[in-house]
């Protein structure tokens, strides 16, 4: 085998440093690609919420914490990206799946997490509500809650942000 | 009240009662615990009509079916129409109820009858969520064998006609009490039901569990409880894409009053090329009198385009009364244009089944609201 050239060595060292600089680029839209899962602040006896027990919780298999606390999932819109990406990465589901997951839990008497309609209503809710979690992009977390989760997504399941982050949120 | 007869019937009007005066306090009154920042859901097919400052959700679902089989005269049946009342109390419990107007009306090519339409409590249970993975439930609820009587209603399954598996060994209902829920294990989930039935006391309503439930059936035999206890094992895997179940119940029927063991398997699998379904059972009796019933269903989903699906089912089932074995064969068609609608059409044939489920062409319009 012939040694290679300084010519190719150069093209090859172009190549990893193209190919390191778009995961950079990837890398820096950081923003887009994570997922802060939250609840309020007040809850300071929150146990700690492994990836199973989330998707327990959202899921509706389990109701309550170990101490007898309920647990209330709220829910983005259907048409929501951040949903559609919270469900593909913390649950494992598409939307057409989970349709049909909830279909057979409402015959079982089961219903799917209530909605809210927007990232700032999903923060206001969890804020007041003991109990309550939610998913929002990193920069609509404010003092008012805790993040237990921070979800960071696969390339292939990130998504654009619908809207420009509150300027509040950079208290 | 030590004639345990009396005892019995006192434990069981208390259960009925009990339950009532909950359903009937709390719709209109017990319940502002919701916040009004809640948003109201757009209603959509197949969740139900929400009431957040009841915490009530109101729905059900209902289905027409078609009927050309063998030497039985072709009926169009408005089959079921059942109403689901659910209502949280508080945050630990719920109460589910599922009231039931079947068969309201057959028409045949000779006249439309009403008079086999019945109205029956298919279930009513009160849920208390004690802790994380275990909640408790009281009342009438669905027989944990097997996954098909568990979700059972016509725009959830993908055929008209019920595997005899599902139904022929063991009543589809219980009374009695019941802990389920979900656990972790070795990082996948494990759901588990345990419960014990004692229809001798508790059955508030006087409808019969028929072991052959399919128009057509000559087998008028009956699989109610008198008492039951048993559980369910169902462990997911891969992403929910495959579930592996296990099933046990010990119990006495009615008629014949024999004491039963009955064992069950099934099974789920599921890509996004096909879906395959299947559900084994194996009940012994203690009676030297009557043969052991066992059999077995395979159910194969493939999806087409246009919300098209083709299914096709085999099923060999051993009979006790009368003693014999049947096959059976069906193939169909499911149109679902959106969550919670389905038309289907199938043919079924067999061997040995004119008494069970005989051959010909099914089909259904059902729709969960």
């Amino acid at each position: 085998m012939p040694p290679l050239s300084t010519r190719w060595l150069a093209v090859l060292g172009v190549l990893v440093v193209a190919g390191t600089c778009a995961r950079c680029a990837m890398a820096a839209q950081a923003g887009e690609s994570k997922i802060a899962v939250i609840v309020s602040s007040r809850d300071h006896d929150v146990p700690a919420i492994d990836p199973g027990m989330l998707r327990n919780i959202y899921l509706k298999k389990v109701f309550v914490d170990p101490q007898g606390h309920a647990y209330i999932p709220v829910n983005l819109p259907p048409d929501s990206k951040l949903r559609q990406a919270f469900f593909r990465t913390a649950i494992g589901m598409s939307e057409l799946r989970l349709q049909n997951y909830w279909n057979q839990q409402y015959f079982q008497g089961v219903s799917p997490p209530f909605v809210l309609g927007s990232e700032a209503a999903v923060v206001e809710f969890v804020a007041k509500t003991p109990g309550a979690i939610g998913y929002v992009e990193p920069c609509f977390v404010t003092a008012d809650v805790s993040t237990v989760q921070l979800l960071t997504l696969p390339a292939a399941a990130s998504f654009q942000s619908a809207g420009a982050c509150p300027a509040r949120a950079t208290h | 009240m030590s004639n345990p007869r009396r005892r019995y019937r006192h434990h069981a009007d208390l259960l009925v009662w009990g339950l009532a005066v909950i359903l009937a306090c709390i719709l209109p009154t017990c319940a502002a615990s919701a916040d009004a920042s809640w948003l109201a859901q757009p209603y959509r097919l197949g969740q139900g009509l929400y009431f957040p400052q009841q915490s009530l959700r109101v729905g059900g679902y209902a289905d027409i079916h078609f009927y050309s089989l063998g030497q039985h005269p072709t009926a169009l049946s408005v089959e079921d129409l059942s109403l689901f009342l659910s209502k949280d109390i508080g945050t630990h419990w719920k109460l589910f109820s599922e009231t039931e107007l079947g068969d309201a009306l057959v028409i045949d090519s000779q006249h439309a009858t009403t008079k086999d339409a019945n109205i029956d409590v298919e279930r009513l249970y009160a849920d208390y969520h004690t802790s994380s993975g275990i909640t408790l439930r009281f009342g009438k609820f669905l027989t944990p064998v097997g996954q098909w009587n568990l979700v059972h209603a016509d725009p959830l399954v993908w055929t008209v006609s019920r595997p005899l598996t599902t139904t022929g060994s063991f009543s589809r209902h219980a009374s009695g009490a019941m802990l389920y829920g979900t656990v972790s294990l070795k990082q996948n989930d494990l759901d588990y039901w345990l419960f014990a039935d004692d229809s001798k006391a508790f059955a508030f309503t006087r409808s019969h569990n028929l072991a052959f439930t399919d128009y057509g059936a000559s087998s008028t035999l009956r699989n109610d409880f008198q008492h039951a206890v048993g559980g369910q094992f169902l462990y997911h895997m891969l992403d929910d894409r495959l579930s592996l179940g296990a099933s046990y119940v010990r119990y006495a029927l009615k008629n014949p009053q024999q004491q039963y063991r009955l064992t069950g398997i099934d099974f789920g699998w599921s890509s996004r090329r096909v879906e395959f379904s299947g559900e084994g059972i194996w009940r012994t009796s203690d009676s030297p009198l009557i043969p052991d019933e066992y059999g077995g269903y395979v159910q194969a989903v493939i999806p087409l385009p246009r919300h098209l699906y083709a299914v096709g089912r085999y099923e060999r089932y051993r009979n006790s009364l009368p003693n014999q074995w049947v096959t059976l064969r069906t193939f169909g068609i499911d149109y679902r244009p959106e969550s919670g609608i389905s038309f289907k059409l199938e043919y079924r044939d067999g061997n040995n089944n004119a008494a069970l489920a005989p051959n010909g062409v099914l089909a259904s319009i059902g729709v969960l609201f």
